[in-house]
């Protein structure tokens, strides 16, 4: 028996013998990030903490989540008060939504660490986006997560197969003249050049809904398919819009409804391909169709520089993005990308260290994003970034990480592109709802019901697969059965209150 | 004729317009079974091309070996993770049998004095969780279950289920005679048990190493759950699915992350990749089931009504 025993509990010693390293004497912090593609940051981490041993105190551990996993791994260690995770990612969209975090104690009140280790970061990027991470907290009003410096601002626009359009006759300038309301002529001649089986307009139905009415999302809203909408004043993003400042149900507005009606009669003459009226197909669909080329006018929530992406360059055809609008500042993309310290850190000092020189310090954002030069890219005669072959190894989301503005210009850019950027987001307007931020807590019954409805309708609608005569006043019916006046009346209660 | 239909051979067979109905319905229903696979096979040889013109097809427009190619170009990550799964199957197969034939053992045993509050102890686990985050401190900063294999083992070695279905093995298959015979002619608990007891089981030792060995091999909920840095150990199930969440997620999320999400579309494998990925996954385990069937179905007649 007990020759036994002694076997099993020799047996699961070894098991759970974990890697302990030897003790050392600079503590480690250990930072977790969203959407990266790295199977080996060995290099990078050794020259990571090399550099900042003697400006931050201590050594730098990286837990790489991806997008698959992040949401999982993010909300179970600080569920979990896990001491192992000091930083993670945040933000607006992430299932660790920054807000409800921060106010349910999950991140460190970051105002007295400012105050005394931050003053590069102060520096380095727009109080704009100070302004957008004070928020309401567990402990009172205040900054719970460094905000990063990215396309901080949001902007719809038109992926215009440009080669196609001068085959057809018709010139950017032609396109730029009309509306969602004129296309069809332009689908009919496409079709009528490339055959039956080649679908002219390829569109991510839920952005082309909010190109097209011109709705915003309510930060706070039911996830992945919206139900509330403001309304974007489409000459000038800082103003109110039409409707006021009064959060609809954007399923209800007219404006949806001449939306869906012209989508149908789209879809019906087989404009659009069917299979991004499917959930599961829809983005598959979409990228691998970009990607050939084979297609007249898309869809594409746009960045800055977006058309020097390798994503763009590849496609084979002269590309336009042609926006509907100025590109506006609100809560959802000014709480992009954030990182917080975990209130379970042993080391936040550190880490506060480690982020004030992360989103101030050009050596360390560079080498954390892009890799070691000579290893992962080299600088070619004008000094601009060329990436080796390396880099498949190591690829970082950069803008999961803070402040990209303090990057070097890669070839594919150009020079002086990240001085554009600056320009271009420093230039974005904010909407007059900036910093709304809706709490569901007290409807989450009715979000989770309605979220349910909506996920039935909504995209085979805004695809124009369904016929909304028939369809839409069912989906509406159900919404309201489901609770959407109940959920309307919160949501505009708290932003008369916000806005007071 | 009539003498014929006398013989045992006959005896219970049914007519010739059965016979034929019972084939052509299980011959439908196991080509059922069988077609999923096939497709993911004819899949994993389609070109992206075909796939894109015409979507999935028994009968694509090209083939092509590129996602192979592809597969055996991931090279270390691949094969790592392929002898991992190996490894985790392995070792919670065997360990996981001993503790579940371990546990079963004395709840069968009528002697055994607290044979309720262990079959109590056990059960209750079945309706009542502990939810996922606790679960998760316990494996974690308790057991210190992270990074490491042993969090990818342990938290699946026990189950309540399995014990049950050992525990009743016993009840039906081995006779309380057959203890008494031994403890009269001088085995002691572990003679008794290993020589006399356990041979009769097989079946059942069977059909829970099958079950475990399913478990383990699909397990990759664990793998999301424990292993944050060391990528060294995960399985060949959990980067199949790391592929499978990445483009769920970016689909789901492209609305919120415009520009990023299309450029990290790019980094995702193609439809063929993720077939050919299934084929390495189902391969080994499809081929494990031949050994344990005939005990599988020893299991399901043993028990029966005996001559």
């Amino acid at each position: 028996m007990k020759k036994l025993l002694a076997l099993v509990l020799s047996l699961a010693m070894l098991l759970t013998a974990s890697s302990f390293a030897l003790a050392e004497e600079l503590p480690t912090i250990t930072i977790m990030f969203h959407g990266s593609n790295v199977t080996d940051d060995s290099a990078v981490l050794e020259a990571v903490n090399a550099y900042i041993a003697d400006k931050v105190g201590a050594k730098l551990e990286v837990v790489w989540g991806t997008w698959g996993d992040f949401d999982d791994k993010a909300t179970n260690a600080l569920l979990s008060g896990d001491t192992g995770i000091d930083m993670v990612f945040t933000c607006s969209w992430s299932a660790d939504e920054y807000n409800t975090y921060a106010k349910n104690g999950y991140f460190v009140k970051l105002d007295d660490l400012i105050a005394e280790y931050g003053a590069d970061l102060v520096a380095a990027i727009p109080e704009s986006l100070m302004q957008a991470a004070t928020i309401e907290g567990a402990e009172g009003m205040g900054i719970y997560a460094v905000n990063g410096f990215k396309d901080t601002a949001t902007q719809n626009t038109w992926d215009v197969n440009v080669t196609l359009l001068n085959e057809l006759g018709y010139s950017l300038d032609d396109f730029k003249a009309m509306s969602f309301y004129d296309f069809g002529e332009l689908f009919a001649k496409a079709k009528e050049l490339k055959g039956d089986a080649f679908y002219p307009f390829l569109v991510e139905p839920m952005v082309l809904e909010r190109m097209v009415t011109g709705s915003i999302i309510v930060a706070g809203d039911s996830g992945s398919t919206n139900l509330l909408s403001l309304y974007l004043n489409q000459d000038d993003v800082s103003a109110e819009g039409p409707e006021g400042n009064v959060i609809l149900n954007k399923f209800a507005t007219e404006e949806y409804r001449k939306f869906v009606d012209k989508m149908h009669e789209y879809y019906e003459a087989g404009y659009v391909d069917p299979s991004l009226a499917v959930a599961e197909t829809s983005n598959d669909t979409r990228t691998n169709t970009q990607k050939t080329g084979e297609y007249l006018i898309g869809t594409q929530s746009y960045a800055f520089g977006y058309e020097y992406s390798a994503d763009v360059l590849d496609r084979g055809i002269e590309v336009a993005f042609v926006p509907c609008t100025d590109p506006y500042v609100d809560t959802t993309a000014s709480q992009g990308a954030m990182v917080a310290i975990s209130t379970a850190s042993e080391h936040p000092v550190e880490s506060f260290k480690f982020l004030n020189l992360l989103n101030s310090d050009p050596v360390l954002m560079t080498l954390l994003n892009y890799g070691v030069e000579g290893v992962h890219y080299t600088l070619n005669a004008d000094g601009l970034v060329e990436f080796t072959d390396e880099r498949a190894s190591y690829q970082p989301w950069t803008n999961g990480m803070g402040n990209v503005t303090l990057l070097p210009d890669t070839a594919a850019e150009g020079a002086g592109f990240r001085e554009s950027f600056k320009e271009y987001y420093a230039s974005a307007k904010a909407i007059p709802a900036l910093g709304y931020v809706f709490d569901n807590a007290e409807v989450a019954n009715e979000m989770a019901a309605l979220g349910t409805v909506a996920a039935q309708y909504a995209l085979a609608l805004d695809a124009g697969a369904l016929d909304p005569e028939t369809t839409l006043p069912d989906f509406l019916a159900a919404l309201d059965a489901a609770g959407m006046q109940t959920y309307l009346d919160a949501a505009n209660a708290q932003l008369t209150a916000y806005l007071g | 004729m009539s003498k014929s239909r006398q013989t045992p051979a006959t005896l219970n067979s049914f007519g010739p317009g059965a016979q034929a109905l019972f084939h052509i319905v299980l011959g439908l229903f196991a080509l059922l079974c069988i077609v999923p696979f096939i497709f993911v096979i004819i899949i994993s040889f389609t070109s992206e091309d075909s796939i894109r013109q015409i979507g999935y097809s028994f009968m694509p427009l090209s083939w092509s070996t590129q996602a192979y190619k592809y597969v055996f170009q991931l090279g270390d990550a691949l094969w790592r993770s392929y002898f991992n799964s190996f490894l985790i199957t392995t070792v919670g197969t065997v360990l996981s049998v001993a503790i579940c034939i371990l546990y079963a053992y004395p709840l069968y045993r009528k002697d055994f004095k607290y044979r309720n509050f262990f079959n109590f102890l056990s059960f209750f686990t079945m309706i009542f969780g502990g939810g996922l985050v606790p679960t998760f401190v316990v494996c974690k900063t308790l057991l210190g279950l992270s990074d490491n294999y042993a969090a990818l083992i342990v938290p699946l070695l026990f189950s309540p289920f399995n014990v049950i279905v050992m525990r009743t093995f016993f009840q039906t298959t081995v006779p309380r005679e057959l203890i008494e015979a031994s403890t009269i002619d001088g085995a002691g608990e572990y003679r008794t048990l290993i020589q006399i007891v356990l041979p009769v089981v097989k079946p059942g030792i069977a059909t829970i190493a099958l079950l475990n060995a399913l478990a383990f091999w699909n397990e990759w909920f664990l793998s999301l759950l424990y292993i944050t840095k060391n990528m060294d150990v995960i399985p060949l199930q959990y980067l199949l699915m790391r592929m499978q969440r990445n483009a769920d997620f970016l689909a789901k999320n492209s609305a919120m992350l415009g520009a990023d999400a299309a450029a990290a579309a790019r980094n995702l494998p193609s439809q063929s990749l993720k077939m050919a990925l299934v084929v390495f996954i189902v391969v080994p385990i499809a081929c494990a089931y031949p050994f344990f069937q005939r005990y599988v179905v020893a299991g399901l007649t043993v028990g029966s009504v005996k001559g």
